[in-house]
């Protein structure tokens, strides 16, 4: 009779935390993403994406470039956003009271609310020819359904019977883990040693031809590392003068082996 | 509020607006004021030329019936989502799997075009949309043959407070939003200032704002400013060097002292 009931108590369990789990991320989803519309532009310790470029620039594009528009429309998409993460965090609050059907209702209002809004943007997508944000709205869109019935439905599904594991399971489970964390460490750390330089370092150039060179980057190098390697080209070859730069599309590349790949056409100084 | 009706609206509401403006994208071929849409004729044109038919006739052929199929499993939605309005339930799931099957139909022709002309990303988007409509479909059914549950929200304390919070922060949003689009919104038309971070070569971080007039503006400025300078070549700076998600485009001008 006790294992019965805690058979029971570890089935409600597995499903609370898969309800849990959604509510979560959809509140969280929609916090962060009004939260981008709030905070407005790349600062210290929040890029985000500058929505009022994008919107601006789309509205634009159908010949409609007073900002007005794109404001409106960013006003709308954030007013739904934000509806949708209070319902998610009321049905939150609610299964954590234990109200599953107020935590349901709550839930599906932030469910109406979440699919209102992939289907404006959806919209915009298509009037925009912006098939490649169509598709992201579109899978989100069916997130948002699939949600909803795993949700209501996950009293049907049968989870586990139970969470208890086995000593000798457990021991051996945690030794492996532990192996496969320690090499995976030592290993990060051990990249980030000798690698991380190669983010700024300049980057030696091969001569190809009389006048052609090949600088190779690694994958770390971002623009310093370009500005620094021009800076030690020109400072190696005083009497050159870059006249063309010619980057190898991806194509030229071999596979994913390779990092950028840029060409210099040089002349010589008068 | 019905839930579960509720649920089968928003199904048909998304599919008829996805297929409604695919045909209008097929109508309005071309970028005109208020729409863009994307140029399925170009593509189609140049798909078949890929396989070395460059006879336009082929691709309009292709266009038009896809097109054609694209127009029935619109009117299938309409017909479903009119009937749905009616309270006509099993008229509107008939008229729904007639719209969902065309439309996994077009879905596989795509899939089969994508493969003959090598496009595997497109094979990924049909894929996805296929799965989409038939789950769609699944949901739309089965979803309601069991118990509908009707929701009411009264206006306790909770809700108020949701709407009360809900409002605040949604005009908090709306402020920042203008505000945001008042002090950027210059960046549309403004140069961008260039820094020199070698000798000769200027770096200019173009804002997301930042288009062909900016970049033109930007030039002529640079040039202003600098009349002892001869710009040589403008490098436009690939991903790998501008990976931030922060700027928007990087551009280099490489220049000379004018003899």
């Amino acid at each position: 009779m006790k294992n019965e009931n805690l058979v029971s108590n570890n089935r409600i369990i597995g499903k609370e935390i898969i309800r849990y789990l959604i509510l979560i991320y959809w509140s969280l989803y929609w916090l962060l993403n009004s939260l981008d519309k709030i905070i407005g532009g790349s600062h210290f310790l929040f890029v985000g994406k500058d929505r009022f470029a994008q919107v601006e620039r789309f509205f634009d594009s159908l010949g409609l470039g007073n900002p007005i528009f794109a404001n409106v429309a960013l006003i709308i998409a954030a007013g739904l956003e934000i509806f949708a993460f209070v319902f998610f965090s009321g049905a939150l609050y609610h299964l954590k009271k234990k109200n599953i059907d107020s935590s349901r209702s709550w839930f599906f209002a932030g469910i109406v609310l979440t699919l209102t809004i992939f289907t404006y943007f959806s919209i915009g997508d298509q009037i925009f020819g912006h098939h490649g944000e169509l598709l992201e709205h579109a899978i989100y869109w069916f997130m948002a359904i699939l949600s909803w019935i795993i949700f209501i439905y996950i009293d049907k599904i049968q989870i586990f019977d139970n969470f208890s594991i086995k000593k000798k399971q457990i021991l051996i489970a945690t030794a492996l883990t532990m192996i496969l964390i320690s090499v995976a460490t030592v290993s990060i750390f051990w990249h980030n040693h000798t690698s991380f330089i190669e983010r700024t370092q300049a980057v030696n150039t091969v001569k190809i031809d009389d006048n052609k060179y090949k600088i190779e980057f690694p994958f770390l190098a971002g623009s310093k590392a370009f500005e620094n390697s021009i800076a030690k080209f020109k400072k190696d070859n005083p009497t050159l003068k870059i006249n063309y730069i010619y980057t190898a599309p991806t194509t030229l590349r071999l596979g994913f082996s390779d990092g950028l790949i840029i060409y210099i056409q040089t002349d010589n100084k008068k | 509020m019905k839930e579960k009706t509720t649920i089968r609206y928003f199904i048909l509401i998304y599919w008829t607006f996805f297929e409604a403006l695919t045909v209008i994208d097929k109508i309005i071929p071309d970028v005109y004021p208020y729409w863009v849409g994307a140029d399925f004729y170009t593509l189609f044109v140049k798909l078949f030329a890929s396989l070395g038919i460059t006879n336009p006739i082929f691709a309009t052929i292709a266009l038009a019936g896809i097109s054609s199929i694209e127009i029935v499993v619109l009117v299938c939605y309409i017909f479903s989502l009119s009937n749905l309005n009616k309270g006509k339930h099993k008229s509107s799931e008939q008229w729904f799997y007639r719209g969902v099957s065309f439309s996994v139909l077009l879905f596989s022709l795509f899939s089969i075009g994508d493969q003959v002309f090598g496009e595997r990303s497109n094979l990924l988007e049909h894929g996805i949309f296929l799965i989409m409509l038939i789950v769609s479909w699944v949901i739309f059914k089965y979803n309601a043959q069991t118990e509908e549950r009707v929701i009411k929200f009264s206006f306790s304390k909770d809700i108020k407070i949701a709407f009360l919070a809900g409002t605040f922060l949604t005009l908090l949003t709306s402020y920042s939003i203008l505000d945001f689009s008042k002090s950027t919104f210059s960046n549309k038309s403004q140069p961008v200032k260039g820094v020199e971070v070698v000798q000769g070569v200027y770096k200019f971080d173009f804002p997301f704002l930042g288009d062909k007039f900016v970049f033109e503006n930007t030039i002529k400025a640079f040039e202003e400013n600098n009349p002892g300078l001869k710009v040589d070549y403008i490098y436009t700076a690939p991903d790998e060097l501008n990976s931030k998600k922060k700027t928007h485009i990087l551009l280099y001008v490489f220049t000379e002292q004018k003899n």
